[in-house]
């Protein structure tokens, strides 16, 4: 890990990476596997939906990860309802050994926007049956309060809807967020197309970044990882030493002392 | 696999024995689920370079191979058209990417059609693709009459066929059943998923495919429908006004029937296509595991007298050709062929 990035919580674990990704979309497990070295990443996120857990036909896959150093934050993508979600959380808590739940309730199948009602209530639901939840969210200041006053330590919204690599579509939402949620942590979740995405949304003092597909489905994924892994650091890093002040009037970086004071205007 | 490795042994005039759970006429093995496609310029949307190398080299080579069976194989080599909705557009693009970053964009078979050269290749096609990709030199065969063209032609070159037949150990030149023991001078082992318990790295990848028969659609090339939640294929089977809609790929080792989430989609998407499915009768839907190695690449193992080959994955009809001639070379050089694939063999140390 690079020495310059230092320790932070999330939830009950204390690691130093600040970037999160995904586990699907990769040309093999191999490339995956050689994808979230390349990342540094610690938490690697999982769906279970579709693997028939009930069966644990997943197995041969999830053990790709499930033995490796990573912490696994499985999720309950493709949910469209707080039941199915519900459901698909106390399977994945079976299946990982974990109270982790990356919890995402689909409102909108054409965008894949959360559902923001389903998702108050399925936290409530979750949290009350002992579950950490990391609940995928828009960038609306009031669903976040709710899900924070529902018992969320930790929120998800989103950069740009799933997939689509747009980056950060609402700046203003998102520093709004930072700012009035101070106590709380913050990944952006979903849109990141380019490195320079998670790069801003960590100079904007967010927690850190979870993305897949810009890695998974980049022509060299291990390459892109190492990118990202670039990008996030250097985000924090810019955020932590204190990004300058915009002026609209340019000012010389070379002192100016002995120039005509009607030069220097 | 087994079946185009022994007709190639048998040529090169080895004596050759086939175990198989199976019986001769049909069986439970990926292949007999595969939609045939022979198409290593579309398979570079997520498969690795390998693929397309030895998958090219098949594409020569069956046309030899149908020449000796004798059979109709149900073989086309029509071309696969490769499409987008204006909303995935950017699916399609990333296909080009990737088409340019494996330097494969300026290949004479790789050609780009405007909406009207579109309308003029497959007229049947929805209208609202304004573009494609045409790689001309993809092709398809039918899988079943292929497995039971394969059978006929072994089962007349006088080889022994033990079918129904579990195999419940390989070794180094012995086969062991559950009766009894073989001796042989070569054991070569393509049981796929069902080398599990001695190849642990082996995972099932779920695949799920819909048979539609569609008087109303006339599609005369492979469709394949790029969309960022699954990858649409169309293959039509043209004498029968039948067509092959695939497939999903679900890391799963999950042999149960079709989801009612994967047949929506698989049937909505194909709908998409061309309206005329919509009328379409459901013939049947199929489902299996391919077999599949952590780097989703085949790989040919040596382990004394022992020979496995496996991680075929989803192109056993793609690569086999090419893998069946490259082990045939091996072993008739007194094993000291050097393959041009170089990742396709390793040894046990």
């Amino acid at each position: 890990m690079n020495p310059l990035s230092s320790n932070w919580q999330l939830a009950d674990k204390t690691i130093t990476s600040r970037l999160l990704i995904g586990t699907a979309l990769y040309p093999s497990p191999q490339i995956m596997q050689e994808a979230l070295a390349a990342s540094e990443s610690q938490i690697v996120t999982v769906s279970l939906r579709r693997q028939n857990p009930r069966e644990n036909s997943g197995e041969d896959f999830w053990s790709l990860i499930k033995n490796s150093q990573y912490h696994l934050l499985p999720n309950t993508a493709g949910c469209h309802s707080v039941k199915e979600a519900i459901t698909t959380a106390q399977m994945a808590r079976e299946v990982f050994d974990t109270n982790w739940i990356k919890l995402e309730v689909i409102g909108d199948q054409y965008n894949l926007q959360p559902d923001p009602l389903g998702l108050i209530e399925a936290s409530k639901e979750l949290i009350a049956q002992g579950f950490e939840v990391f609940p995928y969210c828009t960038d609306d200041l009031v669903i976040c309060e709710k899900l924070v006053a529902a018992g969320c330590r930790i929120l998800m919204p989103w950069g740009a809807p799933i997939g689509t690599g747009k980056g950060l579509i609402n700046p203003y939402a998102l520093r709004t967020l930072r700012h009035r949620l101070p106590e709380t942590t913050l990944i952006v979740d979903a849109g990141i197309g380019a490195p320079s995405h998670a790069s801003f949304a960590m100079e904007l003092g967010f927690d850190g970044v979870l993305l897949n597909t810009a890695v998974a489905e980049a022509c060299e994924p291990v390459k892109m990882a190492t990118a990202f892994s670039h990008a996030v650091q250097a985000g924090r890093l810019g955020f932590e030493a204190g990004l300058m002040q915009q002026r609209d009037m340019a000012q010389p970086s070379t002192p100016t002392l002995g120039t005509p004071f009607w030069h220097q205007t | 696999m087994g079946r185009l490795l022994a007709m190639q042994l048998i040529e090169s005039g080895y004596s050759v024995s086939i175990f198989d759970q199976d019986s001769i006429e049909s069986g439970s093995a990926a292949a007999y689920t595969a939609a045939g496609m022979l198409t290593p310029y579309t398979e570079l949307e997520s498969a690795e370079q390998p693929i397309y190398n030895m998958g090219l080299k098949s594409l020569k080579l069956w046309p030899k191979l149908i020449s000796t069976l004798q059979s109709d194989l149900g073989f086309q080599q029509q071309g696969t058209l490769v499409v987008a909705h204006n909303n995935d557009k950017a699916d399609f693009l990333k296909f080009n990417q990737q088409l340019n970053h494996k330097k494969i964009s300026s290949d004479n078979n790789v050609k780009r059609l405007s909406r009207t050269e579109l309308s003029e290749k497959e007229p049947e096609l929805n209208s609202s693709f304004d573009q494609a990709i045409y790689l001309e030199d993809e092709a398809w065969l039918n899988t079943q009459k292929t497995m039971q063209a394969l059978a006929k032609h072994l089962l007349g070159s006088g080889i022994n066929w033990y079918a129904k037949t579990h195999v419940s150990q390989v070794h180094s030149r012995k086969i062991t059943t559950l009766e009894k023991s073989y001796p042989f001078d070569w054991v070569i082992d393509t049981r796929g998923l069902g080398a599990k318990p001695q190849w642990q790295e082996l995972r099932g990848v779920r695949g799920e495919l819909v048979w539609l028969k569609a008087p109303e659609v006339k599609l005369t090339h492979m469709i394949r429908l790029m969309h960022p939640r699954y990858r649409l294929y169309v293959v039509p089977q043209l004498e029968d006004q039948l067509y092959i809609i695939g497939a999903t790929q679900i890391e799963s080792h999950d042999f149960s029937p079709i989801s009612v989430r994967s047949m929506m989609e698989l049937l909505s998407a194909s709908y998409a296509v061309h309206s005329g499915f919509g009328e379409a009768k459901i013939i049947q839907s199929q489902t299996n595991c391919r077999p599949a190695l952590r780097n989703n690449l085949p790989q040919v193992l040596i382990d004394n007298r022992l020979i496995k080959i496996n991680g075929l994955f989803r192109h056993g009809f793609l690569l086999a050709p090419t893998i069946a001639q490259e082990v045939t070379q091996w072993l008739n050089s007194n094993e000291s062929y050097q393959s041009p694939f170089q990742t396709l063999f390793s040894e046990v140390a």
